[in-house]
């Protein structure tokens, strides 16, 4: 919880360093326009009475005139709602809660037979949700028919039994099996409390409303604080189901109080700056993102804002940044916290203080102007002890007539942070190479921070560069800014960044290069000079490039400290790579075709001679055998030989090894067989020839 | 009893509840919120708001709510985590530093927002995603010359942040024109972490100081090294992004007009809305998710696909790549997706061409060596996922009956053996029957 509420404070402070600390805007038109940005009804109705409500309520609490245009079909479902006998008292009572904004048309006999109901439920009610719909369900038939008789009989005893669920801390129970007390059912309680009482047809028993109001007392002793001086009721215990946050729980509250308040007579003992700490929570929220909080919202700070315990007024200042140069007037608003104005009053300046010093008081308390046509408190013309800076301004406000002392509350004083700005004037900037021993200048360049420079200057690791400007404030003071740095940037990106620091009233820094060549790892060559001064106060911050300093430095010794590594484009990687085409192998180089043929005709060519010397030598086939068999297998031999050069052939076009192989295999068979016959043959009639 | 209602009703949702950013069920994604105060959620309503409307359920807890987790029985519960609760040192249930981390390995997506007074766990975080916020607690980013001119804030540490990323993808297509408010801490990206990115950098002259004291030293955070919000996409796609200002998603925030200091213009509303809603479409893959299917590749001619190619066949290549649109998958369009031909290095890499409807094809001719190659095809582009396909195909060499017959140049040699041939065939009969 302790975590929760450290986080609320953040979001809190988040704020308040943006709105400047403890400052309260009142509701204004960027509520409005959110309001109609927010409720926004789904092709022209909303989803239930309760939201149709809830948008009604916040349209007319802020005046919105060019609303959505629901009343038909809210009318529509409203006296559906009131007719039906089904419908629940919760129904009923938003129904009835739409009715008192659209003022449909409903029959008086409808109202009178709502109410017997209600009545029935009120008297045999246990639960405190039951005791509120009904009872808040009849406080609103009372305030739209007069001819329906509402008054309760017993209403001291209805009182007894609501009272019955209260908890000795102020806080209230659901029902009377249910153990556990909450915050949010005392606000319902005190509303429902509220409507016994202007529904009684006699007067309560007093001794009831004085414990009643000592447990308001008591609840409020419950709250929590904001640092800003907001406070809020938050829910003790914190179940998934019924949780409500500290919004609605503090807007039950609120609801309740202010209704019970302004039913009874006499006032309840409540301090005054509570109530306004409640407005400042409720406002703090700024504009809440969801329908539901933005209601609770708009509705409490309605209730607040008419109250019969204290009305909040909101001091706020439309600007807190003032301008000493365009002499920018001090103005303050008190309204309420819907905006509107405050009764008469006066606004006074008590003190003044440079914040973070809190001793002394630079201004005289005074009272401010009223400016009666812009309802706006000013102070003409800042004081001469002002000057620019950060101030925390105490105000507080004197209300003209004693009695709104009674009815409005305050909350003392209050401390606004103020910044005075100017335009701070740059003078005597220069930029000098100094020799070391002598410190003589070698060379001096005169800087106009008002542009753009580009000064030139070489320097070596035996000398210092001088670098120095004044500044003062509009009021002729001595000023030192937040940020004064000068930075020199290598060509190779490595920035090394100084502070510039103040001796007396003049900026200065000296570079001595002796002491910084290791911080500057060695690194020779140009370093840009950039000079940034700035603060927050300071209208004309700037940013300049001053120039150009060429550096020589000695070489790196060998352990010397490497600069760090170049920053890589974190882009590169991304980005497409460059084409990659495949080199492909050359096919061997080969001679032209003519050559190929001539050769060609080379190599038949004794083939051609062996031609020529059979025909010269006169060849002849006369020993072919004559007889039959003999010639036949002559032929077949012949023939065998030409089919294995012939498988050659074949072989060397299209067949493979073992194929040619196979057939081989046969015809070699073949041939042996056929040439054994006729070689010997042609043996035995060369033999028979020589023996004869 | 209503536990094991809740349960069993659960138990046929469980599939649905568990993936990360799938191709196969890509809406309807839960996103748990963990804030350190319930408040934040009506303050921040605006931006939930854009998530919920663009169909994600957020689950919205207190970060020490005892009984949150991110996974149950194994399976994850969420796609999404946001934490939105920047002092939160320690977290409840089954949170904890390496659950988140966890998290993000499988594949989800997180958005970080911290603050001032930022908690150590919430830096352990950053720091695991390369982000080094500012180690001075009380350090916020100033800026005197480019801060939001604001008639109640005088010390300049509300900026207006313009310095954006270039890139479509991320920040979406229309140009964001007015700046960025930013209220915050800054932080440095590691350099040893290249997949961290500066969404939104400052500008030159801001720096990262505590506003309140007195400055001796240089402050560590200085220029646009420093980046206000970062982005980061893991190699498994998860997306992070990380922001150094927990207001910035603020209705405020989103609501509140700005005048950048020194510059006329003043703009009705923030680019807040524009930038983070923009930024929280990236990170939830709406944008820039890609798919790569239908990888074919074939020889020239042929449909389909060959279990090995020759060297020097001509081959053709096409894949469709589609990117994620939110609800359906569109068409991408680039003319910079490329694939390699891959063994040990890039033998080929060639730019495929597109017909602007997603289907991306090109033709090479496979090299003259052989081995086992790849198809690859790596698109790595500033924001979108990675696309990284590789697909293995061998290459053989000629077989030896595909080399060329019949070259001319062996001409005499084949006229040599058939003359002797011819001749053999007219000896044998000459030398048997001459007289």
């Amino acid at each position: 919880m302790a975590k929760n509420l450290g986080g609320f404070l953040l979001l809190v402070l988040a704020i308040s360093i943006c709105e400047a600390a403890s400052i309260f805007q009142p509701i204004s038109d960027s509520h409005r326009s959110a309001a109609l940005e927010l409720f926004t009804p789904a092709d022209e109705s909303f989803g239930s009475l309760e939201e149709a409500y809830e948008a009604l309520r916040t349209f007319e609490i802020l005046g919105i005139q060019g609303k959505p245009d629901i009343s038909t079909s809210s009318c529509q479902s409203v006296s559906e709602t009131l007719v039906s006998s089904s419908s629940t008292t919760n129904g009923l009572f938003h129904a009835l809660k739409v009715n008192r904004i659209l003022k449909c048309k409903i029959d008086e006999e409808i109202f009178q037979g709502i109410a017997s109901r209600l009545k029935a439920v009120v008297n045999d009610g246990n639960s405190l949700l039951d005791f509120y719909y009904s009872i808040g369900s009849l406080v609103l038939v009372k305030d739209q028919t007069s001819g329906v008789d509402v008054l309760l009989g017993d209403a001291n005893g209805i009182f007894r039994s609501i009272k019955a669920l209260s908890q000795s801390d102020g806080r209230w129970r659901f029902s009377s099996n249910n153990p556990e007390s909450s915050t949010y059912a005392a606000g319902l309680a005190l509303e429902a409390l509220a409507g016994v009482v202007s529904l009684a047809s006699s007067d309560i028993d007093h001794s009831l409303i004085v414990t009643l109001k000592n447990d308001i007392v008591k609840l409020f002793d419950s709250l929590e604080k904001y640092d800003d001086g907001s406070v809020y009721f938050d829910e003790k215990l914190v179940d998934a189901h019924e949780h409500q946050g500290p919004l609605s729980t503090t807007s039950s509250v609120v609801r309740g109080l202010t209704a019970f308040a302004s039913v009874i007579s006499g006032s309840i003992n409540l301090p005054g700056d509570k109530i306004l700490g409640l407005a400042k929570f409720f406002l703090g929220i700024g504009i809440p993102g969801n329908s539901k909080d933005f209601f609770n919202q708009i509705d409490s700070l309605a209730c607040l804002e008419s109250n019969r315990v204290y009305v909040p007024l909101i001091l706020s200042l439309p600007a807190t940044v003032l301008s000493l140069t365009k002499k920018d007037q001090l103005k303050v608003k008190v309204n309420t916290v819907l905006g509107s104005s405050a009764p008469p009053l006066a606004v006074k300046l008590v003190r003044a203080f440079i914040s973070g010093s809190k001793d002394s008081s630079v201004i005289k308390t005074q009272e401010l102007k009223f400016d009666p046509e812009n309802a706006v408190h000013f102070l003409d013309v800042l004081p001469k002890s002002i000057d620019v800076g950060t101030y925390v301004f105490v105000f507080e406000i004197v209300l003209h007539d004693s009695v709104d002392k009674e009815v409005y509350t305050t909350g003392g004083q209050t401390q606004v942070p103020i910044f005075v700005t100017g335009i701070i004037k740059i003078d005597n900037a220069e930029i000098a190479v100094l020799d070391s021993d002598l410190g003589s200048i070698e060379t001096q360049t005169k800087l106009d921070l008002a542009r753009e420079n580009a000064a030139l200057l070489s320097a070596n690791h035996l000398q210092k560069l001088r670098l120095s400007f004044q500044l003062t404030t509009p009021r002729g003071k001595f000023f030192k800014p937040h940020q004064a740095f000068l930075k020199l940037r290598h060509e190779t990106k490595v920035e090394h960044i100084f502070v510039v620091g103040n001796s007396g009233k003049q900026f200065e820094i000296i570079l001595d290069f002796l002491g910084l060549v290791e911080k500057f790892f060695y690194l020779s060559g140009r370093y840009d000079i950039q000079l940034t001064v700035g603060d927050a106060i300071m209208e004309n911050s700037v940013l300049r490039a001053v120039g150009h300093v060429e550096l020589d430095l000695p070489e790196a010794p060998e352990k010397a400290p490497q600069p760090p590594a170049p920053h890589v484009d974190p882009y590169s990687r991304y980005g497409p790579k460059a084409e990659i085409t495949h080199i492909f192998r050359t096919p061997e180089k080969r001679p032209p075709r003519e050559l190929s043929l001539a050769f060609l005709g080379l190599t038949l060519l004794p083939f051609v001679g062996f031609l020529i010397g059979l025909l010269h030598f006169g060849v002849n086939l006369k020993n072919f055998p004559t007889s039959a068999v003999p010639a036949t297998f002559a032929i077949l031999f012949h023939i065998g030989i030409a089919a294995v050069l012939l498988l050659y052939v074949l072989f060397w076009l299209k067949l493979d090894l073992f194929t040619t192989l196979k057939t081989l295999g046969f015809l070699g068979a073949f041939l042996m067989f056929v040439g054994h016959r006729i070689l010997s043959h042609l043996a035995s009639t060369s033999a028979k020839l020589k023996s004869a | 009893m209503s536990k094991l209602h809740l349960f069993l009703t659960l138990i046929p949702l469980l599939p649905f509840l568990c993936t990360s950013f799938s191709p196969e069920n890509p809406s309807s994604r839960r996103v748990l919120v963990l804030f350190d105060d319930l408040a934040l959620k009506s303050s921040h309503s605006l931006y939930f708001k854009s998530l919920q409307s663009r169909g994600f359920e957020l689950d919205f807890k207190l970060s020490d709510d005892p009984k949150i987790g991110l996974q149950r029985y194994g399976q994850y519960l969420y796609d999404g985590l946001i934490l939105f609760c920047p002092t939160t040192e320690r977290f409840g249930g089954s949170i904890d530093l390496t659950a988140i981390l966890d998290f993000v390995d499988s594949g989800h997506d997180l958005i970080v927002a911290a603050d001032t007074n930022a908690s150590d766990l919430i830096r352990e975080i950053s720091t695991e995603c390369g982000v080094d916020f500012d180690e001075d607690p009380a350090a916020l980013v100033t800026d005197h010359t480019k801060y939001a001119v604001s008639e109640t804030d005088g010390d300049h540490t509300l900026l207006a942040g313009d310095d954006f990323i270039e890139s479509n993808v991320i920040l979406g297509s229309k140009k964001i024109e007015a700046p960025v408010l930013f209220q915050g801490i800054g932080h440095s990206l590691s350099p040893t972490n290249n997949l961290v990115l500066k969404v939104l950098s400052a500008s030159p002259s801001a720096y990262s100081a505590n506003p309140n004291s007195k400055l001796s030293n240089p402050p560590s955070l200085t220029g646009s090294a420093i980046s206000l919000v970062s982005i980061l996409q893991a190699r498994n796609n998860a997306r992070i992004l990380i922001s150094g200002s927990l207001s910035m998603f603020s209705n405020r925030f989103f609501r509140s007009g700005v005048r950048k200091a020194g510059s006329p213009t003043k703009y009705e509303k923030s680019g807040n809305e524009q930038f983070l809603t923009e930024l929280s479409k990236w990170v939830f893959h709406e944008r820039g998710h890609l798919k790569a299917v239908n990888v074919q590749h074939h020889k020239a001619g042929e449909a389909n696909e060959p279990a090995m190619y020759r060297i020097n066949d001509d081959l053709e290549y096409s894949v469709e790549i589609f990117e994620w649109s939110g609800r359906s998958w569109e068409p991408f369009v680039a003319d910079d997706v490329q694939v390699q031909f891959y063994m040990m290095s890039p033998y080929v890499l060639k730019t495929l061409s597109t017909d602007k409807k997603g289907h991306y094809f090109t033709a090479f001719k496979v090299p003259d060596v052989y081995g086992v190659f790849q198809f690859k095809l790596e698109y790595q582009r500033l924001g979108y996922t990675s696309l990284s396909l590789s697909k293995q195909i061998p290459v053989r060499p000629y077989r030896h009956n595909e080399y060329e017959r019949f070259i001319p140049a062996a001409y005499p040699y084949y006229g040599a053996a058939f003359s002797m041939m011819a001749g053999f065939f007219m000896f044998t009969a000459v030398h048997l029957f001459n007289k």
